[in-house]
């Protein structure tokens, strides 16, 4: 996978895409987890997200990266 | 955790007083944002210093004015920011790629932007309205510095995207992952804060009487936590996806209140009015079956505390609705004379009302509490509505638009180089503080901080900054210039005094890979700063908001009362949260725009309270009528009154005045037959007749002329 992309003519990189994709996902992510009320179990739940959106982000960029 | 350091300190001064105690709680909580937002400022410059972003600068701003001391907040604003700057930068790109080198079409066209944006977000309560000024703003500041260079327009876009989106992603992960203050525990205080004082204000007004003065606290009051937890419930959204799950079972709790809380002041209305007459014993009666109400509502001195009190309290309201018809019509069968019959007919009505609308208000605030998010069809229906004047977002556009061109003209035709950035200062300000409730004088705290920012920015720069080297050192000599910045903000004592001062001390720092130390450049460009701030400060003062313009609050004023208009015509289906909702936003509008105690603000809750129980009578009025079987003339008599009555809050004149109450007394008289019609048709009556109300001035100096009408 090339690591730049071409978008109307400009160069961006194939990451700011993923980035958006993973922010969408944890959007969902973020939604099922509440209504199931796993954040209640949780210490610090902020950090959880945060933590759930470097793995969702990663993974994705090394699985297309790759 | 926020909740973490008030234990810390719960504990660690848990032997002083609990004044002292809140205060140290305040003061840690005040620094604790401190030294968050200090450490994302810093964390971001570096972070663009290391990405090799163009004005790391501009990314510190971007904290500086994102950050907040509840992470809601922060995040609220940052998404509105970022959505706000994307689309400005597309802004940017057609107006320079539609005319690249015309500099005249460039500047209107582009003025145009800035204006109607500024124009959509005085018309948003919420930071929304923040995004819309930046949609305005980013506009400007991608296409200004290139004007020259049409070319070289992306570069300046994507740069500063990557900056202002760098500061949003820091601050918005610093305040909510760093010892967060959770707005939503905020918005859980003020639920209960609103409930327990409702229910406390109901049962111990109950058995009393509430003069006229009093009410209107009330009603101000009670205005105030509706529109406070509407804000506050469209930010929390954003932190806590349990509030966001919930949040139509928010909307609908706070529908259940203003619903209860207009039947409430409506009942005090009519006991007022009886009271005036000579009518005590219907007045005694309706006291002794309230009196059964306000026992369902628990021992006098207690307070609901939390939501798991609140089933039980549902509970005993829905016993005490089912008895209470049958104790009013034991009380009803010692009155003898019509009148009073229908006085206390109307009065039990509305008792029985109140207790119905106060078991679905217990009832919504136990659901809040419930661990399941399923919502109910009533919680999806409540919408909370706006009311907006145009003419006032008109004012805000025309104020942006010619400000923008005024200073634009002052650029091209005196060549003077730091003109564009005068215009952009001055534009960008006449559009963020459009939203605000008092310009002016939040323009006068604005420019008190951005003038000792650029002096210390100055200091720092070449007193400090020019001895030091690297990234530690910088850090260090920008500390102590940012801390009194953000303690500033952190307090509310001078709003907008902090925020000016860092944005100017962050400007004139302007930090950079390599530092640029050219003095005549930084007071140049600091000069044309401030003259930029003051225009800004005079075009509000030429074209005055609603704060200083009578005409404007006078419209406001109309909106108001054209609530009852919209009463009458609009569709019965969600009707009513629409009435409540729209009715109590132009009010809070109202409020925030005069000072408290004065004639304009008096006035304005007056007409409030008699928006509100003559608005909600409608309604029940025309419900009836469309579940009652009644004869076409009758139901043209209603019709017509109904239409002079809203003809009268349209336009308030003597003749509509004894006009619609002369219709309504005719309507009375035919309606006799029909019970359920009776009620809202008295209400409507009485508050008509009250001499104390806002209609009153009509009533007045030329009765005599008209006993013969009435």
């Amino acid at each position: 996978m090339p690591h730049e992309i071409v978008v109307f003519d400009a160069q961006v990189p194939v990451l700011l895409p993923i980035f958006l994709v993973s922010l969408l996902l944890l959007w969902g992510l973020d939604g099922l987890l509440g209504r199931f009320g796993l954040y209640r179990h949780v210490w610090h739940p902020p950090l959880v997200r945060l933590a759930l959106f470097a793995c969702v982000f990663c993974s994705l960029g090394l699985l297309v990266m790759r | 955790m926020g909740a973490v350091v008030q234990g810390w300190f719960d504990t660690a001064f848990g032997t002083h007083s609990a004044e002292a105690r809140a205060w140290l709680r305040g003061a840690a909580l005040d620094w604790l944002f401190v030294a968050k937002a200090t450490f994302a400022v810093l964390l971001t410059g570096w972070l663009a210093m290391a990405l090799d972003l163009e004005q790391p600068g501009t990314a510190m701003m971007t904290v500086a004015i994102v950050i907040h001391p509840q992470s809601g907040m922060v995040i609220a604003k940052s998404f509105y920011r970022a959505l706000g700057t994307l689309i400005g930068c597309a802004a940017a790109f057609a107006i320079v790629g539609t005319f690249p080198q015309q500099r005249v079409p460039f500047l209107l066209c582009m003025a145009l932007w800035l204006g109607l944006c500024a124009g959509g977000a005085s018309l948003q309560r919420n930071f929304r309205s923040y995004g819309f000024v930046l949609a305005g703003y980013t506009a400007a500041i991608v296409a200004l510095p290139v004007v020259n260079h049409p070319q070289n327009v992306f570069n300046s876009a994507v740069m500063r995207v990557s900056e202002v989106m760098l500061g949003i992603f820091v601050a918005a992960i610093v305040s909510d992952a760093i010892f967060p203050q959770r707005l939503g525990d905020v918005l859980r205080e003020s639920v209960r804060g609103q409930f327990a004082d409702f229910i406390v204000f109901v049962r111990d007004s109950l058995r009393g009487a509430l003069p006229r003065p009093e009410l209107e606290k009330a009603h101000l009051r009670f205005v105030r936590a509706v529109v406070q937890i509407e804000a506050q419930r469209s930010s929390v959204v954003f932190e806590d996806v349990g509030v966001r799950l919930r949040s139509p079972r928010l909307r609908r709790f706070n529908h259940a209140f203003m619903a209860a809380s207009t039947s409430y002041q409506s009942l005090h209305h009519l006991l007022n009015r009886l009271q005036a007459d000579e009518q005590s014993p219907v007045r005694e009666r309706l006291m002794a079956l309230a009196g059964s109400l306000a026992d369902a509502l628990g021992p006098a001195g207690s307070e609901p505390r939390t939501a798991a009190q609140a089933p039980a309290l549902s509970l005993r309201l829905a016993a005490s609705a089912e008895h209470l018809p049958a104790r009013a019509q034991v009380l009803r069968d010692g009155l003898q004379a019509r009148s009073d019959r229908l006085d206390f007919d109307t009065g039990a009505e509305l008792i029985q009302r109140i207790a119905t609308e106060l078991h679905e208000y217990s009832d919504a605030y136990a659901r809040l509490a419930l661990r399941n998010s399923a919502v109910s069809v009533a919680e999806a229906e409540s919408n909370f509505a706006h009311a907006n004047d145009w003419a006032g977002a008109a004012v805000v556009v025309a104020r942006t638009t010619l400000t923008m061109l005024v200073m634009g003209t002052f650029w091209l035709a005196s060549a003077w180089t730091d003109g564009a950035g005068a215009m952009l200062i001055a534009t960008i300000f006449s559009g963020l503080m459009a939203t605000l409730a008092d310009p002016l004088r939040a323009i006068g705290y604005m420019l008190v901080g951005y003038f000792v920012g650029i002096v210390c920015g100055i200091v720092c720069l070449y007193g400090v900054l020019i001895h030091m080297d690297g990234f530690v050192l910088f850090s260090a000599a920008l500390v102590p210039f940012l801390l009194p910045g953000f303690y500033l903000s952190a307090r509310p004592a001078w709003p907008g005094v902090g925020a000016g001062y860092l944005l100017a001390l962050l400007y004139t720092v302007a930090a950079k890979n390599t530092m640029g130390y050219d003095a005549l450049h930084s007071i140049n460009d600091s000069l044309s700063q401030l003259l930029g701030v003051v225009c800004a400060g005079a075009a509000f003062m030429l074209f005055a908001g609603a704060s200083d313009s009578p005409w404007l609050l006078g419209r406001l004023l109309r909106k108001l009362r054209l609530q009852v208009v919209h009463a009458c015509a609009w569709p019965l289906r969600g009707l009513l949260p629409r009435f409540e909702s729209a009715s109590r936003d132009v009010a809070a509008q109202i409020v925030a725009h005069t000072r408290p105690g004065s004639a304009p603000s008096r006035e304005g809750l007056a007409w409030s309270l008699a928006v509100q129980e003559t608005g909600r009578a409608l309604i029940e009025l025309r419900s009836a009528l469309s579940r009652a079987e009644v004869p076409m003339p009758l139901r043209e008599r209603i019709g017509a009154a109904m239409a002079a009555l809203a003809a009268l809050y349209a336009e308030p004149g003597r003749e509509k005045y004894w006009q619609a109450r002369e219709l309504f007394s005719v309507s009375i008289d035919e309606a006799v037959a029909y019970p359920a019609l009776m009620s809202p048709l008295h209400l409507i009556r009485l508050a008509l007749l009250d001499a104390d109300s806002v209609l009153g001035a009509y009533l007045r100096p030329s009765a005599q002329e008209h006993d013969h009408a009435a």
